[in-house]
């Protein structure tokens, strides 16, 4: 009898750990496949063997099929698709990492970058940098990515404070609030900003406002790219804390871990993640809500997993959203977050009603 | 050890706790107790170092508490706080495997074996282990509250603060719980600091007590603690008896509500129902007694009291069951109902009713003298149980403490003795003047109206009652059966 049940317990185990296997292959080939899918659909149309040739040239210095690309077509594909790729690579994968760092920090499922204020924040900050066409000297291009994750992150830290004063503790429902509370306000303060401008690009920013990785080059990827490392560093370096914090602050405090500080890095790294995002592609809502929502939902809530498939997942996600919104009504483009609200609310929502009626 | 240092606390401005000073030893099972809002939560947040003191200072192993790392703490010491609020799918055991971080060194936290191995040990220790897989946010709150324990204990701490570890446990799981945490205590080494609600629980497993009250240490120190009763009364501001456990040697604490007190007997007057079966005398509301009977020994309270006869050649392997039985028959509460049983004929029996030195008694006796014997000779005793011949039965309408309960059995005791002294009553067996017969029954039962007395010896008015209103009941019974026999 006893045996049985240890075999079957085995088996369970076994199986748990072949399904997290099995998520990281399935992550590993969804970010392949829409990366691919993403270089090669588009509104002009090129052999693959030609999109794999210019690649190839580009990394390995020389073409794998002999492919005798025009001039134009290498530029399409290496100085357009390519970034514009990475780009949404980076910016789904960073979103998704900070929702799944900021909802095991605050244990709330609800948490992501657009939720509790950060991505308004960061946007007011760009915007003011695109509108007054700031640069701070010693910062150059990268004012923007800066001054965008400093304004997220004061935002972030206003939206605790309304919410510490109005409860005693960082309550669920009320961090949300004020996250909205204060999102609407500065999203009220952007609109009057471009109201009261005359300036033609105002219409331009709006538009990026929305969410939008088009029009971007190898310069934003490089705005990105140290932010993403060191944020992803500082994330998955407290991947195992975040478990601790499941039981709230004070008993993961009684577990040895370094609550005060812990937080602090994870905040800073989270933000860094989301300002340097919305530096480069406006407000890209959903993602950081739906995409760790849903990688727990198969492999369970342990941040050692949930971190970095979220990442992966989240980047795949965005590629393939991307994808959609320039060739939905091409050859118009749509902003990507339209897109990704599109998809991601009703999923939102199918999620929270399997979750109320799994509970019963 | 921990020493516990002029400690001054609380939660913003105001200080909750007062100047608290105590030491813990190494491997004590130490209780705070005291009402809601005496401080005791504020007490072990200040003592795990979770709140920081705003004057004195808590030592663990001679160190400052503050001078311990994070998990340097962690792994001395494990605590079992009052909120059980998982967020996310945690199963079981990803809960319980949270308990070893301080003991997984460096960046990537590797799961050893040992790790497993003890965390199957304690869910196996804590009963969890058949529900390992399931989510923590699916149990019930005993159920979490034995996962959050396990957590602890995988911690192997040496020293485990519980802040009330049996809310949300039934009365098994709350023994079970107690109990192998004192075999952890034993075992291990282990200091235990609970914060208990249960007065009575924390009699049966804990070795310190201190109470608190309104933040200031009150008393600390063993049982006698708990035994203190003015102590108990000030702190809870409520009346709190102590009595013995019945098999172990612990107090347990009894509540007397103010506004429960018995009601007064209108009368001092007894229904007594005779027939040739049994005697039953029954009071409109329980009086407290203390009797040898052989159902309802012991002190207690009953209203009815009941005599039964049997026969002489009564098969005597299960009296009480026997009891038991007639008075179902007889359609006599139970639980209500105290039982003697004779063999002498119910019709020999004496009734005595009066007031004696201020004192109303009222004294019922059967009496046979055919086993009579002299305690002080030293001719074999009866092995067997046998059916009484003198059951003395005596209802007083006073107020008597435990020890002045004993005092009326001995004066009663006094009483029979000299009548039968009286009567020339002897020992068959050696010819000697008899004390009593060989399985005589008592029943001392009062109202517990009034003043109470402590005493009822042979010198106070209430010993005087009891033994003359004995002597004369003696007296006429055993002369009724003298009676009969003759005639």
């Amino acid at each position: 009898m006893m045996e049985l049940k240890d075999l079957e317990n085995s088996f369970i185990r076994k199986f748990s750990v072949n399904k997290t296997v099995w998520m990281y292959l399935f992550s590993v080939c969804f970010v392949l496949s829409t990366a691919l899918l993403g270089l090669f659909v588009s509104s002009v149309s090129f052999p693959l063997t030609a999109v794999l040739d210019v690649i190839a040239e580009k990394i390995l210095g020389s073409e794998l099929f002999g492919y005798e690309a025009a001039e134009n077509i290498d530029v399409i594909i290496w100085e357009i698709r390519v970034p514009r790729v990475i780009l949404a690579l980076f910016v789904g994968a960073s979103l998704s990492i900070a929702g799944a760092s900021f909802q095991g920090l605050l244990r709330n499922p609800l948490a992501d970058p657009y939720t509790i204020g950060v991505s308004s924040g960061a946007a007011l900050g760009a915007v003011a940098v695109l509108y007054f066409q700031l640069s701070i000297a010693f910062l150059g291009s990268y004012t923007l990515p800066v001054v965008a994750i400093l304004s997220g992150f004061i935002t972030m830290m206003i939206v605790f404070i309304i919410t510490r004063l109005s409860s005693r503790d960082l309550n669920i429902e009320t961090i949300i609030l004020a996250g909205i509370i204060i999102s609407a306000f500065i999203g009220a303060i952007i609109s009057l900003v471009i109201a009261l401008s005359d300036r033609e690009d105002m219409r331009q920013i709006l538009y990026w406002l929305m969410g939008n990785i088009g029009m971007r080059g190898w310069n934003h990827v490089q705005l990105i790219i140290p932010f993403f490392i060191v944020g992803v560093i500082l994330l998955v370096s407290r991947a195992h804390d975040l478990n601790a914090y499941a039981l709230g602050e004070e008993a993961a405090g009684h577990l040895g871990v370094k609550v005060h500080a812990g937080k602090v890095l994870i905040l800073i790294g989270a933000s860094l993640l989301t300002g340097a995002s919305v530096a480069v592609s406006g407000s890209i809502g959903f993602v950081g809500l739906v995409i760790p929502h849903f990688v727990r939902l198969i492999i369970g809530p342990d941040h050692k997993h949930v971190l970095p498939l979220s990442m992966l997942t989240g980047g795949g996600f965005l590629v393939l959203a991307d994808l959609i919104s320039r060739s939905i009504i091409a050859p118009k483009e749509l902003p990507i977050g339209v897109i990704t609200a599109l998809i991601g609310a009703p999923i939102f929502a199918v999620l929270l009603v399997r979750e109320r009626m799994k509970k019963g | 050890m921990i020493e516990v240092k002029n400690l001054s606390g609380g939660y913003q401005k105001e200080d909750i706790l007062q100047d608290i000073s105590l030491t813990i030893e190494e491997g004590e099972f130490f209780a705070l107790i005291g009402p809601n809002g005496s401080g005791k939560t504020t007490l072990l947040r200040l003592m795990t170092g979770a709140l920081e003191p705003s004057h004195g200072s808590v030592y663990v192993s001679g160190k400052p508490i503050q001078s311990y790392s994070f998990r340097k703490k962690a792994e001395i010491m494990a605590v079992l706080a009052q909120s059980s609020h998982v967020e996310f799918d945690f199963s079981v055991e990803e809960i319980v495997m949270l308990g070893r971080y301080p003991h997984q060194k460096g960046l990537i936290k590797h799961i050893s074996s040992r790790d497993k191995e003890v965390v199957s040990k304690v869910m196996k220790q804590t009963e969890v282990y058949h529900y390992r897989n399931k989510p923590f946010k699916w149990l019930s709150g005993g159920e979490k509250q034995r996962v959050l324990l396990a957590k602890a204990l995988a911690q192997e701490p040496s020293i485990l603060f519980l802040d009330e570890p049996t809310n949300h446990l039934d009365v098994k799981h709350t023994v079970d719980m107690l109990q192998h945490l004192k075999e952890h205590q034993k075992k291990n080494k282990m200091t235990i600091i609970a914060i208990l609600h249960d007065l009575n629980t924390a009699a049966l497993f804990a070795d310190k007590f201190a109470a608190l009250h309104q933040g200031r240490l009150m008393k600390k120190g063993d049982l006698s603690v708990l035994k203190n009763e003015t102590l108990l009364q000030k702190v809870y501001e409520v009346d709190i008896k102590h009595h013995s456990h019945p098999t172990l040697a612990k107090p347990q604490m009894l509540v007397a509500p103010e506004k429960m007190e018995h009601p007064k007997l209108p009368a001092f007057e007894a229904e007594v129902e005779q027939n040739e079966q049994y005697i039953r005398i029954a009071y409109p509301r329980p009086l407290r007694v203390l009797s040898n009977a052989v159902v309802g020994g012991g002190l207690q309270w009953f209203r009815h009291f009941c005599n039964f006869h049997v026969p002489k050649n009564y098969d005597c392997e299960d009296p009480a069951a026997d009891v038991l039985g007639w008075l179902e028959e007889a359609n006599i509460s139970v639980g209500d109902t105290m039982g003697m049983m004779t063999a002498v004929k119910l019709a020999d029996q004496a009734f005595v009713r009066e007031t004696i030195m201020d004192t109303a008694v009222f004294t019922v006796v059967t009496g046979g003298v055919g086993n009579a014997v002299d305690i002080t000779e030293n001719h074999p005793a009866e092995e067997e149980w046998q059916v009484g011949t003198i059951n003395i039965m005596v209802f007083l309408d006073v107020h008597l403490t435990d020890g002045a309960f004993v005092n009326a059995v001995q004066s009663a005791t006094e009483a029979k003795t000299k009548a039968l002294a009286d009567m020339q009553v002897t020992d068959p067996a050696t010819g000697s003047m008899a004390t009593g017969t060989s399985t005589d029954s008592i029943a001392i039962a009062a109202t517990q109206q009034g003043e109470s007395t402590p005493y009822a010896g042979s010198g106070t008015k209430v010993g005087k009652a009891i033994g003359q209103s004995v002597y004369r009941a003696v007296t006429e019974a055993v002369e009724n059966y003298r009676h009969r026999i003759s005639g």
